[in-house]
């Protein structure tokens, strides 16, 4: 798709760049402000006033002083790590069974997992937590890793990625004599770096965002994550916009990282002819 | 060895059912069935069982048998959020699959800049839902910048244009909701679409070229058809996730002006956590959930019309 | 690739070890600090509370008091954001391990908690150590009742005055408002308060207060809204007293004097429209007042207007200390709570910070409130607080569910002016009482 290779552009490419700007505009406004209310002391905010003597980076400190939030960081860093890295590999391995083994009750058990998607969490909240309860795991890291390591999500679009890579890869393996598990490590798993790729960043993303749970299974202030602390700056009476916002600046930060990383793996032509056989 | 073109027929699965192929796929499958059995299907069925008890705040206070479900049945706001939900279902997903696709196209070629601007329409997605919607807030407002961008749009052309009440109306509060959510979800869509482009051969588009097919014929006969399990995949998650939309309309507009935002999860949460009737709050999911499976299991017949998969 | 991506994760994590361990971390916060008290506490309570980071601060200061007085007894505090709280301790309500919930919390409403059964009933406590009830404000212990026994004491009373900008009073000509003002003396000033531009936008409104709040103007004018607050039978919304009251204000929105709920909401709530002087006056509780002497604004605060022939009002409700039916340590937990309520304990300590209206009469009546603080007329404050009676909200278990899905969507429709009181207020009672009818209401 890549009519004109030439300098100069092509006036159907002025006008796309024009459009995508404008969206881009859209997209960009609303984390502006986010961006400005974040350097400007909650008065500013509150009078909708923000004079330029006024600029400060002090939110970005108070943050850090008026609640544990280096502890925070550092439990979400640790949870969101290790969920993203287990999730993607448990799903990696149940979507492989699922796209190209083939065993009784398949699409039964499949139809299983995405119905468990159609429930919503507020109803499984409380069955859960009584589970982790339970288990002893309350205000421990394990209660805020283990249950997310299971995504129908996840498995689902790794499916339907394997689905999409053909047969043929699979059966020169074999013939070579590679089992299944080589396969899957040698041939699958390669050819699905751009899908795992974007997996990670939702997975990382949505942990890393994740409030509910992570306030339903920790007590202590150093079991806590990131969205629970920010959600301290929301008061009965009061919020103290210029630190929630700013506590959301940098919340955002590791999670843009980690995307900036994996689009890399969002280059068109990467796949094919130099692996030969495709 | 050669690529078969897109367009021939599906092949079938050259393996037949080996039985050493059952013990493979069920090892597979046993470390994330393990955890589903314990995190996620024991807590499901619970809330089903649930759904079937008078449930306050610290268990059963007895058997409500189907008496949840009839009074759901018979709840005006049970019907009106889910004439809410109906609506959202019908204006978000496709819009939001059209437009994520549209950007994730125009942003898979070499421009210049392509990486920025991907980040930038990513952004949202990453941002906090409650900064994105109290600055949605303000930008909405009836005296706020697009409201004032509408007027002053209409007195170049000449007409008294005046943005409808997004915020403050019972009649057009929904669209506050569809906006944010299409600013906020739409990037997800954008990044799993990039993704999938990435598996479309780059031959199939320059052996196209070269028959003399357009942009949009390429667009058409290769780029749909070969991302279309990716479609599929969208269209499911999209819809569920429509249907079980909570966090936007929550904070943007906290289900109001009289109820006129709010979503069926949103009915669910209150019921669970407000009135503490976790009982109801069940029914309601289970009930809701008869509508998502529906929906599922008819496009997964369906899709044989219209996905393209390389394996069977 | 995801072999780059998972060398990137773990800088992350390296990076974010290294700030978490140059961030200051609270000391092992699940033990509490080892202290060196001269006895050795035999107990430890839990203590409860919502609030921001600085209003922790406060509750600190006052268990630190407590200690001071009574070494036998520590305190730890256990403290979740505003939004939080409540999904929370319902979380550890559900998990029925008398470990995790705490011995004493801050609680709202209190009867829907009573009804489940989690709290303990007060009553023989109070008559065992003869606690005086009648320090309270008229009214205000009725919402922490249930079935006709006491089971929260509560902290402060939610005492909503009128707050008006003097720099805009006097920029119009405006006399400040006093206790002989009514709602005519109101809508005069309000109309002249109201300020509009070339194209009949308001920029300057004369008044703004959350709809939800519009019970103070139902019962200053003789109306209600059900005929029991704690065992109801009939809507009274629908009477012609309490129509009135509804048209009042919806009048004041329609005209422009007041602001719409949504307006009001997107403008960033009301003290920030009082502090921007968009709002020249607004109806709130005292928990504005911190900020708006930060502001150094000048301002002062009046008795809200009553009609002709009506009568002082101000709804009795506050947050309340309740004790929890688990709880391992009762005795020690109502020694903690007595305390806590008592005039010369937790209330002066709370009341002289600043943060509350207490509940208590006679330690609104003392110097730790009566300051030379702004705002001046702090006896406009008591005035109000003394008029405060039942009825602005029901004080039964299913009360929340009424007002979420049957009189509140009904109200938002009035004030979003969508629709006419005399025609939608008497449809919403009927579907009220068929609400109260389905639930078993009156109960015998």
């Amino acid at each position: 798709m890549r009519p004109n290779e030439g300098k100069t552009l092509a006036p159907s490419q002025i006008a796309l760049y024009a459009i995508l700007a404008a969206g881009g505009l859209v997209m960009l406004a609303p984390f502006f402000t986010i961006l400005v209310v974040s350097l400007w002391p909650n008065q500013a905010f509150l009078a909708r006033r923000f004079p330029l003597e006024q600029i400060t980076l002090n939110n970005y400190l108070e943050t850090f002083r008026v609640i544990p939030f280096g502890r925070y960081i550092l439990n979400s860093a640790i949870v969101t790590v290790a969920v993203t890295v287990l999730q993607i590999l448990i799903s990696s391995l149940a979507a492989f069974a699922f796209a190209r083994l083939r065993f009784r009750g398949r699409e039964g058990l499949f139809l299983l997992y995405l119905a468990t998607l159609m429930i919503p969490s507020q109803v499984t909240l409380i069955p859960n937590f009584l589970i982790i309860k339970n288990l002893g795991w309350y205000d421990t890291y394990l209660a805020l890793i283990v249950p997310g390591l299971f995504s129908a999500l996840s498995t689902f679009l790794l499916r339907q990625y394997y689905r999409t890579i053909p047969l043929d890869l699979d059966e020169a393996a074999r013939m070579d004599g590679a089992g299944s598990l080589r396969i899957w490590l040698q041939v699958i798993v390669p050819l699905s770096g751009p899908v795992m790729a974007a997996l990670a960043v939702f997975t990382f993303q949505a942990t890393w965002n994740d409030f509910l749970w992570p306030l339903v299974v920790t007590g202590s202030q150093h079991m806590r994550t990131v969205p629970i602390g920010l959600s301290y700056f929301v008061g009965q009476y009061s919020t103290a916009w210029n630190l929630l916002m700013a506590g959301s600046m940098i919340s955002v930060l590791p999670v843009l990282l980690i995307y900036f990383l994996a689009q890399k793996t969002f280059v068109q032509g990467i796949t094919l002819t130099g692996l030969g056989g495709r | 060895m050669s690529h078969p073109s897109a367009t021939t027929a599906v092949r079938r699965n050259p393996f037949r059912w080996r039985p050493d192929q059952q013990w493979e796929a069920y090892l597979f499958v046993l470390p994330s069935l393990l955890g589903f059995l314990v995190f996620v299907f024991l807590a499901v069925g619970a809330s089903f069982g649930i759904s079937f008890l008078d449930w306050g705040l610290t268990g059963p206070r007895g058997v409500a048998g189907l008496s949840n479900y009839r009074e759901l049945l018979r709840d005006p706001v049970f019907w009106r959020v889910f004439r809410n939900t109906a609506f959202y279902i019908f204006t978000i997903v496709p819009t939001q699959l059209l437009l994520g696709l549209l950007i994730a196209v125009a942003l898979n070629q070499a421009l210049r800049g392509q990486e920025l601007l991907r980040i930038i329409y990513f952004l949202p997605v990453v941002t906090t839902i409650v900064a994105g919607a109290i600055v949605f807030r303000l930008l909405l407002s009836r005296t706020g910048p697009l409201a004032d961008l509408v007027s002053n749009l209409g007195e170049l052309a000449g007409l008294p244009l005046r943005m409808p009440d997004l915020l403050g109306s019972t009649q057009y509060s929904k669209w506050s909701v569809v906006l944010l959510t299409l600013w906020k979800n739409t990037g997800f869509t954008m990044v799993i679409y990039l993704a999938a482009l990435q598996g479309v051969p780059k031959e199939l588009y320059d052996a196209a070229h070269v028959d003399g097919a357009g942009a949009w014929q390429r667009f058409r006969n290769i780029t749909v058809p070969l991302i279309s399990p990716t479609t599929f995949f969208l269209f499911i998650l999209q819809t569920i996730g429509a249907f079980q939309l909570f966090a936007e309309p929550f904070v943007l507009t906290r289900g109001g002006p009289a109820q006129s935002s709010m979503t069926v999860v949103h009915y669910i949460y209150d019921n669970a956590f407000r009135f503490t009737r976790m009982g109801k709050a069940s029914a309601i999911a289970w009930f809701l959930f008869l509508f998502i499976f529906g929906f599922t299991v008819m496009q997964n017949i369906m899709q044989r019309r219209w996905v393209h998969y390389e394996t069977e | 690739m995801p072999r780059k991506l998972w060398s990137v994760l773990s800088v992350v994590m390296v990076l974010a070890l290294a700030l978490g361990a140059c961030a200051p971390v609270p000391p092992a916060p699940a033990q509490p600090p080892a202290e060196a008290p001269a006895a050795k506490p035999a107990v430890t309570l839990r203590w409860a509370f919502w609030g921001s980071p600085e209003e922790a601060v406060s509750h600190k200061l006052v268990a630190d008091a407590f200690m001071k007085l009574h070494p036998e007894i520590k305190i730890e505090t256990w403290n979740e954001p505003w939004d939080n709280y409540f999904t929370k301790i319902q979380a550890l309500w559900a998990s029925g391990d008398p470990a995790a919930v705490p011995d004493i919390a801050f609680l709202w409403p209190t009867p829907k908690y009573a009804a489940e059964g989690v709290l303990e009933n007060l009553d023989p406590y109070i008559q065992k150590s003869g606690y005086n009830l009648n320090d309270y404000w008229g009214g205000l212990l009725e919402s922490a009742k249930y079935q006709g026994s006491v089971y929260g004491l509560p902290r402060d009373i939610e005492v909503n005055v009128l707050y008006c900008n003097k720099d805009l009073f006097d920029k119009a000509g405006v006399p400040y408002p006093d206790e002989s003002w009514t709602w005519d003396d109101l809508l005069a000033a309000a109309e002249k308060l109201t300020v509009k531009d070339a194209g009949g936008k308001v920029v300057q409104y004369a008044l703004a207060m959350e709809g939800g709040k519009y019970s103070k103007w139902v019962n200053q004018n003789g109306g209600a809204i059900l005929d029991d607050y704690v065992n109801p039978s009939k809507c009274m919304l629908a009477e012609p007293k309490s129509i009135e009251a509804v048209q009042f204000f919806a009048d004041m929105m329609n005209k422009g004097y007041a602001m719409r709920d949504a307006d009001l909401s997107q403008a960033g709530g009301d003290a920030a429209v009082f502090l921007s002087g968009q709002a020249a006056m607004i109806i709130q509780n005292t928990s504005r007042v911190s900020t708006f002497n930060a502001a150094k604004m000048n301002y002062d605060v009046a008795v809200v207007p009553i009609p002709k022939g009506g009568k002082r009002w101000n709804p009795a409700g506050g947050a309340a200390w309740v004790m929890s039916a688990k709880s391992a340590n009762k005795d020690a937990a109502w020694t903690f709570l007595q305390w806590l309520q008592s005039a010369d304990g937790g209330q002066k300590l709370y009341t002289e910070r600043g943060e509350i209206f207490p509940a208590l009469q006679s330690a609104a009546n003392s110097p730790a409130f009566l300051t030379d603080q702004p705002p001046a007329n702090k006896q406009g404050i008591i005035a109000e607080a003394a008029a405060s009676g039942v009825g602005g909200f029901g004080y039964f278990p299913e009360w929340d569910e009424l007002d979420s899905s049957v009189i509140g969507p009904a109200l938002q429709r009035i004030w979003a002016g969508e629709a006419d009181p005399a025609q939608l207020l008497p449809e919403m009672c009927k579907q009220a009482d068929q609400f109260l009818k389905d639930k078993g209401y009156p109960k015998p």
